[in-house]
């Protein structure tokens, strides 16, 4: 007969686990800290709040992203660490919010500009009245010295932002002509400056937090001496807590001497990051109410399932992440620019981007996306799993169904990119479908597999890319990129390159990036395969989410 | 990841050996009829007996499924994430795979990695183990500094390493997780041996001058072979677990091989958007797998172990 | 062999096997695939700044000189006195931090997930075990039994996740991840947030991290439960049948005090061993209980570091790990030895 005591001592334990999770629940409700079974206590809350002291909302922001190292304009380069210091920081230009092309610039710290004729030599004039937190005026002094510093950084930091955007082969020096007239003088003549100026390497700092010669690092505690950005953004930044190199939370207030008080922003006073370790997890907390937006990332799926709930609202925009597939070029097969072509024509794009993405990716045909300057629609020409097209070339080399074309197709198998062992299975089965192609999968994870790449072992592999800045220019150089490891040069397109960004021009940019794009068709060394979208997730009571083609979220822009 | 070191302790019996004239009956010889008569033993031949069902039939099944499959588990002709329905039983993966079919074809490689890294376990960490701690001295003590080591070293950083290094692969996860495993096996052998070798008849043995070769195999072996038999069972669950794990990191197999550890970690995603099928089957099998193994360990430790004897 | 001439013989020898274990780390990472140096250049990667990247992460010095350096730093007591971490040396990662305090931030995490945990597991396990073998061979032990070995074989995210859907989702009783909402976390005097926040008196902080604990230590707990369940059970089972049980009821004791007084007490020892090596395997981070409940601890810290061939960060989360197992299980040796005289070492 079984214990007593024993079935008691059990049953009291699971009962008190039960138990103690419904008091612990209902101590939170009581003492006000919690929202509770969903929108209502806390929307009456806010709505109390905003009423009572104007607007003194709250905004929490649910993310699986983190900052990488640094808030420091002359080393950070991830997403999240740029997204960061926009909000507490300026430069001197940036892109319209909504801009389509990503070429729509509006001065921020600069009021105009002016560029000499051989676009080597930039003038810009600076907004006047501009105060950091303590008083000190905004000059043309803050700008020489931000640059200067970045650019001399880059020895000490070969792996931060301005040494990746080539600062030190674009920028010859910067001139202080007036209080507030600032001169750019180039190496080189380069049109896509606005571009480079709106990126957040450029962002300009504070000499009293950014010593000369050293990166600044994250302190805890101190969220003032964790970054040298000038705080004269919509938002400062209170608090930063880092634990195991990876964020906790960060606190945005907003910011009382920022310049644009006037226009009404920011909108929402405080916001607060929550930081999540998977997308399933960063969905479970929008879903349970536990963040009032969720952005970066969620899986296309719960962002599909998400549209029919009624207690979240799903944003949409435009997304400018793509993915292309690579060749090698220095051996067989794909030392043959009919292989190559054949393998293209025979992908089925749009079976990815619906099966896989559901919809939120879309297929591409130019290695620069929509709604850029110099987008064509040139790899269309191939067709979509056109196997007529595949079976023919491949026939001219001897390749047909008894004597399929063999190769292995590498993917990348750590997470690094969203979803690419689904999307490496369907590459597969559209290429063999053919008939007359035998695809091996290999994968490794992103370390191992960056190593491969280097080591020129991949037949064809499946890549990414993330843009710097929204130009066709930090797009077109991918078919001939040298770090790619494809061994494929092409003089003719790196001299069309050249002279694209040496005008501006557009008219005469898009020819030439059309004539790119248009010998790129030709070679198919590197084959763009589609682009992303964007989508956020909020409460329904959140508004002015712009997805545009910066990819930058504004959170100065939301209302609540 | 868990390791599991159950000592049963202290379960001995004097040697098998049936006389000094015959030739002494193989291992297989004294086990077979000890097999039939299971289930005449209660609960516990029961349970060995449900056990060892499971696992033949899951191992049968797998075997027979590239022939009896309804429709290609990587092929994906269905509709995306259905749930399940007459033309597709288990319902459908977010690619629109066939569930049935993979979870019939999934359990391959789980089969093969947990075999095999057992396989190693058993061929490196038990005579390892019957040697070091027989011998004794300095040559023990270094062995045991060095298990100690490994068993020190965080499993999974150990398999993932291995795995990286290796590359991917059935053979390559099954030494990754037979690495991690090995400690295990040693510590229970030689903490068995240890006692054992003081026994009487060891001893006897020896001083009639039997090689140290005899003594470990006739002598010693045999009655650790219980606790090495648990051990083995339960570390086969761990195995499957641990599998499936690694393929929740990203260092599974390739994708156009059906894989139940793939489509438990695909599944979790598509859990949060009600799409509960795809990883629910091929968790059950998991855990049909494991609790077979679990129940054969179980059931054979209280079989073997006398003093439970009524 | 005394008591304590064995501890101090076992913390003798604890640095040999620390020893090999951080060569063992130390090699088995060079081994790996792939360029620290390399992997901070996503897009570009001109030769020369690697090279510099490479110089600046130590990563051009021979590699017996990297080693000898790593070791040194170790041992390095001013720098202990000054940061209050060992010098692990700075991550090849993110080459501003030092490891020593990423890995001293994380553990407490990983360590107060593993003590609850261990603590849900190992009652439950026990209570379920003693109930077991009272009612051997009968219905309760059955059900008790099959509940055990089908817990254990439940993979962890998936139990995980469901209870996230029902607690977190459907009732929302509960967060769904992280180590505490709503409010800040206690000030850091132990890095344990119940402790810290009783030891403040702040009591709406010891609420809200009970409440983010609940769900990932119930999780973990449930599924570990059947381990100690199984062991208790059979340990329990052989303790009942012996002599000194049968005279002890014959005396006319009550039955529980039979059970716990006498029996448990005689069948604990193993499981106390058992208590020792899951807390030890609990504290190298469950990382997928980590990744489900975005819990910030060590599991989750060594994957993502491996990823990154960040060979800094990992030996030294593979070191303070290998300290903790080995300081568990002297103490669980020490402690066996104690409670049973009859063992020697």
């Amino acid at each position: 007969m079984i214990g007593r005591v024993e079935l008691a001592i059990v049953a009291l334990v699971l009962i008190g686990i039960i138990v103690s999770s419904g008091a612990m629940y209902y101590a939170s409700v009581t003492l006000g800290n919690v929202s509770t079974l969903k929108d209502q206590l806390t929307d009456l809350q806010n709505s109390l709040q905003s009423t009572l002291t104007g607007l003194e909302t709250t905004l929490t922001v649910g993310t699986t992203d983190s900052v990488e190292l640094t808030l420091d304009p002359a080393q950070a380069y991830d997403y999240f660490g740029w997204n960061i210091i926009q909000q507490i920081g300026e430069t001197l230009v940036s892109v319209q919010p909504g801009s389509a092309t990503g070429a729509d610039f509006v001065g921020n710290l600069a009021t105009g500009w002016n560029s000499s004729s051989d676009l080597k030599t930039w003038d810009f004039t600076l907004r006047s009245g501009v105060l950091f937190p303590d008083g000190t005026e905004f000059n043309a002094t803050h700008v020489k010295y931000s640059f200067d510093r970045a650019i001399e950084l880059i020895p000490q930091i070969p792996e931060g932002a301005p040494a990746g955007l080539g600062y030190g082969d674009i920028f010859d020096h910067t001139d202080v002509i007036s209080k507030y007239t600032v001169r750019f003088v180039l190496k080189i003549p380069f049109s896509p400056l606005l571009g480079i100026l709106s990126a957040r390497s450029s962002t300009i700092v504070d000499p009293k937090y950014a010593p000369r010669n050293v990166q600044v690092n994250y302190t805890a505690g101190d969220a003032r001496a964790s970054t040298p950005v000038a705080f004269v953004g919509p938002y400062k930044l209170s608090e930063w807590i880092r634990v195991g190199g990876r964020d906790q939370e960060i606190k945005l207030d907003a910011n009382p001497k920022y310049w644009n008080l006037a226009a009404g922003y920011p909108r929402i006073k405080h916001i607060i990051f929550k930081f999540y370790s998977d997308a399933a997890g960063l969905r479970l907390a929008i879903s349970a109410g536990d963040v009032d937006m969720a952005f970066r990332h969620i899986s296309p799926v719960d962002v599909l399932d998400l549209q029919t709930n009624p207690n979240v609202k799903v944003w949409f925009g435009t997304g400018a992440q793509i993915q292309y597939l690579c060749f090698q070029t220095k051996r067989a097969p794909f030392n043959d620019p009919r292989v190559r072509m054949a393998v293209a024509a025979a992908l089925n794009r749009t079976d990815v981007t619906e099966r896989v993405f559901l919809g939120l990716a879309n297929p591409l045909y130019s290695i620069v996306p929509p709604g850029m300057l110099g987008h064509t629609e040139a790899f269309a020409k191939l067709g979509e799993a056109n196997y007529t097209l595949t079976r023919s070339l491949l026939a001219q080399l001897g390749y047909n169904q008894g004597n399929p074309l063999k190769f292995d197709l590498w993917y990348e198998s750590s997470g690094h990119y969203p979803q690419s062992e689904q999307q490496a299975l369907l590459y597969k089965q559209a290429l063999e479908a053919s008939g007359v192609i035998a695809v091996t999968l290999k994968h490794a994870d992103w370390a191992s597999y960056k190593l491969n790449r280097d080591n020129e072992i991949m037949d064809a592999y499946v890549y990414g890319w993330y843009p710097d800045y929204v130009d066709p220019d930090d797009y077109a150089f991918l078919y001939w990129a040298s770090w790619l490891h494809t061994n494929y040069a092409n003089a003719t397109q790196v001299a069309y390159y050249d002279q694209a960004r040496a005008t501006t021009n557009s008219t005469l940019r898009t020819e030439l990036y059309g004539k790119i794009d248009g010998m790129a068709v030709e070679q198919c060394s590197v084959v763009p395969l589609w682009v992303s979208g964007a989508w956020a997730v909020t409460k329904p009571g959140v508004y002015s989410i712009f997805l545009d083609i910066t990819q930058d979220m504004r959170y100065w822009l939301i209302s609540k | 990841m868990r390791k599991k070191t159950t000592k049963t302790p202290g379960s001995f019996s004097a040697p098998k050996t049936s006389g000094s004239t015959k030739t002494p009956r193989s291992f297989l010889a004294r086990i077979i009829p000890g097999l039939t008569s299971l289930t005449r033993r209660g609960p516990s031949g029961w349970m060995v007996t449900l056990g060892i069902a499971i696992v033949l039939g899951l191992v049968v099944m797998t075997a027979v499924s590239p022939f009896v499959v309804p429709h290609d588990p990587i092929l994906y002709h269905g509709p995306l994430r259905s749930p399940p329905s007459l033309e597709f039983p288990m319902g459908t993966t977010d690619l629109g795979q066939d569930m049935l079919s993979r979870v019939m074809m999934g359990g391959l490689i789980m089969l093969q990695v947990a075999a095999l890294s057992v396989f190693i376990c058993f061929l490196i960490g038990v005579p390892l183990g019957l040697f070091s701690s027989y011998v004794g001295g300095n040559f023990d003590k270094t062995v045991s500094l060095v298990i100690d080591a490994v068993y020190a070293f965080p499993g999974l950083v150990l398999a993932i390493a291995i795995a990286a290094v290796l590359g991917s692969g059935v053979i390559n996860m099954a030494i990754s997780i037979a690495v991690v495993y090995i400690p295990s096996y040693y510590r229970i052998v030689r903490s068995q041996v240890l006692s054992i070798k003081e026994l009487t008849y060891v001893e006897a043995a020896r001083s009639i001058g039997a090689k140290w070769h005899t003594v470990l195999y006739r002598y010693i072996f045999p009655n650790v072979v219980p606790s090495i038999v648990t051990v083995l069972t339960v570390n086969f669950a761990d195995a499957v677990l641990t599998a499936a794990g690694l393929t929740f990191i990203g260092l599974g197999v390739s994708v156009d091989v059906p894989d139940w550890g793939y489509d438990l970690t695909n599944g979790r995603k598509l859990l949060t958007s009600g799409a509960w099928w795809v990883i629910t089957f091929p968790g059950i099998m998991i855990i049909l797998l494991a609790l077979g193994f679990t129940f054969i360990g179980e059931g054979l430790s209280e079989l073997l172990n006398p003093k439970l004897e009524r | 062999m005394g008591l304590r001439s064995y501890v101090i013989t076992r913390i003798i020898l604890t640095i040999p096997t620390l020893l090999l274990l951080l060569t063992a780390v130390f090699l088995v990472m060079r081994v790996l695939p792939g360029d620290p140096a390399a992997l901070h250049f996503e897009k570009k990667g001109d030769p020369a700044d690697v090279e510099r990247l490479r110089q600046i992460l130590g990563m051009d010095k021979p590699l017996w000189q990297q080693y000898i350096n790593y070791i040194g730093g170790l041992v390095d007591i001013g720098y202990l006195r000054q940061h209050g971490y060992p010098n692990l040396g700075k991550s090849m990662y993110q080459t501003s931090e030092e490891v020593g305090g990423q890995v001293f931030s994380a553990f407490p995490a990983t360590l107060e997930l593993a003590i609850y945990a261990t603590i849900i597991a190992s009652v439950l396990g026990i209570m379920l075990g003693v109930a077991s073998s009272k009612s051997y061979g009968k219905t309760p032990d059955h059900l008790i039994r099959n509940f055990g070995t089908i817990t254990y074989a439940i993979p962890v995210f998936f139990l995980g996740l469901i209870f996230q859907l029902i607690f977190g989702v459907y009732l929302g009783w509960l967060p769904t991840g992280q180590r505490i909402s709503n409010v800040a976390p206690p000030t850091t005097i132990t890095g344990l947030y119940t402790i810290d926040s009783i030891l403040q008196g702040n009591i709406i902080a010891f609420v809200e991290s009970v409440r983010a604990l609940l769900l990932p230590s119930l999780t973990l707990g449930i599924v570990l439960s059947g381990v100690f369940l199984r062991l208790t059970r059979a340990n329990m089972l052989e303790t009942l049948r012996l002599e000194f049980v049968t005279a002890a009821r014959a005396r006319g004791l009550q039955e529980s005090t039979v059970t716990y007084g006498y029996a448990l007490r005689n069948a604990f020892l193993p499981v106390l061993t058992m208590m020792g090596l899951q807390f030890a395997m609990l504290l190298g981070g469950a990382v997928l209980t980590e990744t489900t409940f975005s819990w910030p601890g060590l599991g989750k810290y060594m994957v993502d570091r491996i990823n990154f061939r960040d060979y800094t960060a990992i030996q030294g989360a593979v070191v303070m790990f290998g300290l903790f197992v080995t300081l568990v299980s002297l103490t669980v040796d020490v402690l066996c030895a104690y409670l049973d005289p009859r063992i020697r070492l």
